[in-house]
């Protein structure tokens, strides 16, 4: 079931353990007591979600402006060198730092090379309201790349965030039927980046308007429009 | 803050994709995108929308002092902003290169191509005429805002009707004209519909601006109406103001990658094509809407 | 309101007494100005412009993050002095009609001037315009021209500008005021070693096909303008080269440092 919750709409969460995801803030109370029991609010408009303990609730909504979180992968663009890092566009309020040892191999002596507009894959290691966001682009536990690292050939599009959060979901359909009809490679930002390649530039083009056509905050086309769309294309 | 520039693979994608005669929003080479124009309840209001870029131009009228160097004509002003609502790109405060361009081009494809009969604005020789004021906002910049404003302009223009007024001796009267979307009334049949209904303006010819990109690499053919990708990293751009009588008005190739004489030659046919095109569509869509409304006199 | 003055008479000769592709005397004045890296004056009938360029230097603070990690940027100023135009009026540093000649200019000279090997850095171009009588584009790009050659600036080429128009369906060259009123005019910016257009400016209307006539007599008539701007170049540095081998100057400090 699905409800719309607007800001300053109470939501009807209430759980021993509750944790309250994006777009809800529970209003302080005086008392301990009342603490437990005090109303929660949304503060964005979009779809209300919770987990099926009804212990996590949070808010799906689609906005265009990114705001970092720790553990999310995202793509951004390089814009220039900071000390012993670089400084990194990923499309929220600042620019994000990365660090020139975060690299699977990076040492003092060897570091990447990446140069200004280089386009990266990387995750967010640490997001903090009064802080630049950080981005590292290997696991930390286990120094290894894990797919994270610099994007070369190919496009990147940008798209609502919704759609990025689509895509990343395996159920979706439109990757599926992407690659049934040809070879090609994505990469999914949570920022609304995506970054696609495939052999042929027609391909490519043609997986980009595809995204944008799907996008709810665009086209909003549904599987079978799409599969027309695409028998349309010259591919 | 200056925009960030592309990065690499965009840069690289796109100069491929063009190579092979490709563009990333699935058009031709010489395609422009269909624009689409959106009435409002006045005369003179008109939204204009190519692809995600918008447009809106209102115009109106207002009865003014002549000038004294030029007691028999009226007046033409046009005023038009880039705000940062159109792209954070843009600057609040000193104009921006960009803005002076714009400003610049509907000026002289609006006003100095004559393309409006100024002295048919002349209500009475040196007292009185009508000042015409052209606003032109852009809401949304996705490449090529040039064409896109001074195509909103024109069917502003050609939208707009000015009131009828009755001169008798030095007196001026305005027959108040109410343009309302009604039902069909049955107005026209208390009052000649020739001797009260608002007037259209004299337009002696519609000029159209078609802008076109060049690229850096010389294979590379240029591209028509570009989108914003494809003007960051276009390597200078030719805008052709023409009209359907294959007559060009404004010619504006600033720099950018030095052009064979018979190219710009090449380009000027192509616009005169686009043109011609582009003023059916005008016409057929203004001629729709004014026969959805009807006129009511007060 | 069109003058009354004959354009061109039943002999094919306009007003001023010349043939219709017939252009106006050049004279081309290098005098060191000041503190300027490179300064010419430029005249071109009675249409005289002064041009001193500065630089490569540093960004002035302030205008810095208008600078490009990768090459250098132009800054181009036009000053229109208040007594060379037909009526006494002082143009403000906001005038439209400047700017958008400073911005033409501008982005003429981009492409032609080798931007890349100065990265971070500025070059200036002030335009003084002293007296003007149509080609005012024209006269600021030729003088431009000479001026950045002059300061040792790297250029891949020349940019001759020159003015055309129409008249009935004769193509004229080289407009003055008078004629730039009441015929269509255009403005051409050719770079001679190719033969390619960089600027094509055109404000008033005209038929396609009277545009291509005049367009391409504009396009061959900036091939003569810079053989003009060459030998005059050419005389310049020969000048200075003549100097730097046998000046007496050069001859006395040598002795000095031998001493």
């Amino acid at each position: 079931m699905e409800s719309i919750v607007l800001p300053g709409e109470q939501v009807p969460a209430q759980h021993v353990n509750l944790k309250l995801g994006p777009g809800l803030l529970q209003l302080s109370s005086e008392t301990q007591q009342q603490a437990k029991s005090a109303p929660v609010i949304a503060t964005r408009s979009g779809v209300l979600n919770h987990s099926v303990n009804k212990s996590k609730w949070w808010v799906e909504g689609n906005s265009r402006r990114y705001v970092p979180a720790p553990q999310e992968s995202v793509i951004g663009v390089i814009t220039g060198r900071s000390g012993e890092g670089w400084r990194v566009d990923i499309g929220s309020a600042h620019p994000a730092s990365l660090d020139g040892l975060a690299f699977e191999g990076a040492t003092k002596r060897n570091k990447p090379s990446l140069k200004v507009g280089s386009l990266l894959y990387a995750r967010v290691s640490l997001a903090h309201k009064d802080m630049e966001p950080e981005l590292e682009c290997f696991d930390a536990q286990t120094h290894k790349a894990d797919g994270f690292g610099e994007l070369k050939d190919g496009f990147v599009l940008q798209c609502s965030l919704q759609m990025s959060r689509l895509l990343l979901d395996p159920k979706h359909f439109l990757l599926p039927l992407l690659g049934s009809r040809f070879a090609l490679e994505a990469a999914v930002g949570m920022n609304g980046k995506v970054w696609v390649s495939s052999k042929e530039t027609k391909h490519t083009i043609a997986i980009a308007r595809c995204i944008e056509a799907v996008d709810p905050d665009g086209g909003g086309m549904d599987e079978t429009h799409v599969k027309k769309f695409l028998s349309k294309l010259d591919i | 803050m200056r925009p960030p520039s592309p990065s690499i693979p965009e840069k690289k994608f796109l100069y491929d994709a063009l190579k092979q005669s490709l563009r990333l929003d699935g058009r031709d080479m010489l395609d422009l995108r269909t624009p689409t124009f959106t009435f409002g309840p006045e005369l003179g209001w008109v939204e204009c929308a190519m692809g995600k870029t918008r447009v809106i131009a209102q115009l109106d009228a207002k009865m003014v002092k002549p000038l004294p160097e030029r007691p028999f004509e009226g007046i033409i002003t046009i005023h038009s902003e880039i705000s940062p609502m159109a792209s954070p790109d843009y600057e609040p405060g000193r104009p921006s290169e960009e803005e002076v361009t714009l400003t610049r081009m509907l000026d002289k494809v609006l006003r100095r191509s004559d393309a409006i009969d100024k002295e048919s604005l002349c209500i009475l020789a040196g007292q009185r005429v009508w000042q015409l004021r052209l606003t032109v906002h852009v809401l949304a910049d996705a490449g090529n805002i040039l064409d896109c404003s001074c195509l909103a302009g024109i069917v502003a223009f050609k939208h707009f009707r000015k009131p009828d007024v009755e001169v008798i001796g030095d007196e001026v009267t305005v027959v108040r004209i109410e343009m309302i979307l009604l039902p069909k009334l049955t107005f026209f049949e208390q009052h000649s519909p020739s001797e009260r209904a608002p007037i259209s303006l004299a337009i002696h010819h519609t000029p159209f601006c078609v802008t076109f990109a060049f690229f850096p690499d010389v294979l590379t053919r240029p591209v028509v109406d570009p989108s914003l990708l494809e003007q960051r990293l276009s390597a200078g751009l030719v805008s052709i103001a023409m009209n359907a009588q294959r007559e060009i008005c404004v010619l504006h190739k600033a720099g950018g990658v030095p052009t064979a004489p018979e190219e710009v030659l090449r380009l000027i046919n192509i616009a005169s094509i686009l043109v011609k095109d582009l003023d059916k569509r005008v016409e057929a869509r203004l001629l729709e809407d004014w026969e959805g409304r009807k006129v009511e006199v007060r | 309101m069109s003058s009354r003055v004959e354009l061109i008479n039943a002999g094919l000769l306009r007003s001023d007494g010349r043939r219709p592709y017939e252009l106006r005397t050049i004279s081309i004045n290098f005098g060191a100005q000041g503190t300027a890296d490179g300064s010419v004056t430029y005249s071109h009938g009675l249409t005289q412009v002064r041009v001193s360029v500065q630089g490569p230097h540093e960004a002035k603070p302030g205008t810095r993050r208008e600078t490009f990690h990768d090459r250098a940027t132009l800054n181009v100023e036009v000053q229109l002095a208040p007594f060379g135009v037909g009526e006494r009026r002082r143009r403000g540093r906001g005038d439209k009609r400047l700017l958008e000649l400073a911005a033409t200019i501008k982005s003429t000279f981009e492409p032609v001037v080798q931007t890349h090997l100065y990265p971070r850095s500025t070059i200036d171009i002030f335009i003084h315009v002293l007296q003007l009588d149509g080609g005012l584009l024209p006269a600021c790009i030729n003088a431009s021209t000479l001026a950045l050659a002059t300061a040792g600036i790297p250029l891949f080429d020349f940019v001759c500008a020159i003015s055309g128009g129409v008249h009935g369906t004769q193509p004229l060259l080289d407009l003055t005021t008078v004629e730039e009123n009441d015929v269509p005019s255009v403005v051409v910016g050719v770079m001679p070693r190719t033969g390619r257009a960089t600027l094509v400016q055109m404000e008033t209307r005209l038929h396609m096909d009277r545009f291509e006539d005049v367009f391409r007599v504009a396009c061959d008539a900036g091939k003569v303008l810079w053989s003009e701007m060459r030998d005059a170049l050419r005389e310049r540095t020969g000048d200075l080269v003549d100097k730097l081998e046998a000046g007496p100057g050069m001859v006395a400090v040598k002795e000095t440092e031998e001493t």
